[in-house]
């Protein structure tokens, strides 16, 4: 089995003209962890995750301490929102290099790639870089122990 | 004779160039320059390996890795996150309250560890405690450098030039009490004072959730505490030693390394885990340091230098060491203050030897040292620290800010300093 027959076919992707507010409009009103960006010809140029997007909102001190059990109120950070000016900036500034699979790869391969960048989404694409599905770990995953019920 | 002292110094020279230059890491520079100091010394015949190992001070070095040690063991008990969550509560959340409050841990801590180690261990907890208050971090975080670097000045231990003069004078922890910390608490409360009123705005934003740190648990915070109690208890021990080496006979140095060779038999921690948090890079940048000081000695220069001095010896002493304050103040505002240090003691030996009482001029290069490096951001590793911590936060601390806070207090510290020096000049 290969990545085409367990991704998803219908996938939402964003233009890169899209603002940080525009595309968390995306995220809210799709339900998705990961949005590929394509360009006017569908190719994929880069992708943005939830993940992303919520770093700005993170707390500086994550970064520092790092056990955080003791802290049982965030505070003030719990209502700290981006500035409209962060919200006002270009998708480009969070975009990623995108990690995709052709088609044709096989199931742990992607596996692996999405385990080794730490995804829970991977977005498949042609020959020729176009953007034509999308697995998740749970695709990917439940796929690969499809096969272990025909293990003898 | 003459040649020997020109190469020697072109060679220290071209080393403190890239060492203040920052292009290259300084221990790297370090090292270079003593090499080539060893080798030409060889070559013309002024100095030689053993003469360069013996000009390593090993009674600065056992302190600092000795310090080093137990502070690696206890960074990761959580104890500084427990003082610091302490610090929370106490405040209630109010800014005045817990910029008093880590200001004081931080300068006594300060008084026992390196500067540098102390606000690295604070400053994360630091930033955790102002954003959940809803508050600005950086006043707290620059407040806690410059605190820092004032407290270090009060003990042998606080700070890496007091343990070089300490050593190079023969002074003990205590003549360091009786000399230095005495001028420290006045400089740090006025300091103290000046900052509460260069940051007057920022401390009078009220906080948006101050009942927030009340939920900050610092007994969760601990993570380790058996081990934090035995390293605590070690340090303690070591720290009074201190108070009593003199009297025992036996060396600060001495007192460092058998309390880290108490804990590291009482804890047994992952040996690899603790050496990766020891600064190596800072133990053989001083080594280097000494080896082409002690090179310059060697081919003659500083006995150059003092007889060049020598002509100074008819100005009243007192106005030298006021000059020592703040020329060594204006260098340490600017580059590093170890290597200033480290080439201003063999020039001080030399002023001894002309006839000269030198004993006022130590403390006026301690205190010149220790404070000037408040003047800038560049001016103290401890600076530096907090600046690049601030960078990861909504408000990084650029060299503008600082040095419309820091200067002042640089100044502030050096003229009560100068004063206290003028005034009780007797007594040192």
């Amino acid at each position: 089995m290969n990545i085409s027959e367990c991704m998803k076919r219908n996938v939402i992707s964003i233009p890169e003209t899209y603002t940080i507010r525009e595309t968390a409009a995306v995220f809210v009103k799709e339900h998705v962890g990961l949005l590929p960006i394509v360009d006017h010809d569908n190719k994929i140029v880069g992708a943005v995750g939830l993940r992303d997007l919520l770093s700005l909102e993170l707390p500086d001190f994550v970064n520092f301490i790092t056990d955080l059990d003791f802290v049982h109120d965030f505070g003030a950070v719990e209502t700290t929102r981006p500035t409209p000016k962060v919200l006002g900036a270009s998708i480009k500034t969070l975009m990623k290099p995108p990690i995709t699979v052709h088609e044709d790869s096989g199931l742990l391969r992607a596996y692996a790639l999405l385990w080794q960048h730490n995804l829970h989404d991977i977005s498949v694409v042609s020959e020729d870089g176009r953007l034509v599905g999308m697995a998740s770990r749970v695709d990917i995953g439940t796929a690969i122990l499809s096969s272990w019920s025909k293990v003898e | 004779m003459l040649t020997s002292a020109i190469f020697a110094s072109l060679i220290f020279i071209v080393s403190l160039i890239f060492i203040f230059a920052e292009k290259i890491h300084r221990s790297i520079a370090g090292i270079a320059g003593a090499v080539f100091m060893v080798g030409l010394g060889e070559a013309m015949g002024f100095y030689s390996e053993r003469a360069a190992l013996e000009a390593i001070d090993f009674n600065t070095l056992g302190l600092l890795l000795g310090m080093m040690i137990l502070v690696a063991m206890l960074q990761p008990t959580g104890f500084f996150q427990y003082v610091a969550v302490w610090a929370a509560r106490m405040s209630q959340g109010r800014p005045v309250r817990l910029f008093v409050l880590l200001g004081s841990i931080t300068t006594v801590l300060s008084m026992f560890l390196d500067n540098v180690t102390t606000v690295v261990l604070i400053a994360p907890v630091t930033i955790l405690i102002c954003e959940i208050l809803g508050i600005n971090p950086l006043t707290f975080l620059m407040a806690e450098a410059l605190l820092s670097n004032t407290g270090g000045v009060a003990t042998l231990v606080g700070d890496p030039p007091n343990v070089l003069i300490g050593s190079a004078a023969g002074f003990s922890f205590n003549d360091f009490l009786i000399h230095s910390l005495p001028v420290v608490v006045v400089v740090w409360a006025a300091a103290l004072i000046a900052l509460r009123y260069l940051f007057r705005d920022e401390l009078s934003v009220l906080p948006s959730n101050a009942q927030a740190v009340m939920s900050l648990n610092p007994a969760e915070s601990l993570d380790d505490p058996k081990t934090a109690r035995r390293i605590l208890l070690v340090l303690g021990t070591a720290i009074l030693l201190f108070f009593v080496h003199h009297l025992l006979h036996i060396s600060p140095s001495f007192i460092a390394v058998s309390a880290a060779a108490v804990a590291l038999i009482w804890v047994q921690p992952d040996i690899q885990e603790t050496f990766k948090k020891i600064e190596w890079s800072v133990l053989i940048f001083f080594s280097a340091l000494f080896v082409m000081v002690g090179g310059l000695e060697a081919a003659g220069v500083l006995d150059a230098i003092v007889g060049l001095l020598e002509g100074l010896s008819s100005i009243p002493p007192i106005w030298f060491g006021v000059s020592l304050i703040w020329i060594v103040a204006a260098l340490s505002a600017v580059v590093d203050n170890v290597p200033i240090t480290i080439a201003l003691i063999p020039v001080i030996r030399g002023l001894g030897e002309a006839g000269i009482d030198i004993t006022p001029l130590w403390w006026a290069l301690a205190f010149g040292a220790g404070f000037g490096g408040n003047a800038t951001v560049i001016g103290s590793t401890a600076n530096i620290i907090v600046a690049t911590l601030s960078e990861r936060t909504r408000t990084p601390i650029t060299s503008s800010i600082w040095n419309r806070r820091g200067l002042p207090v640089m100044l502030l510290t050096c003229a009560i300093a100068s004063v206290l020096y003028l005034a009780f000049y007797k007594a040192f």
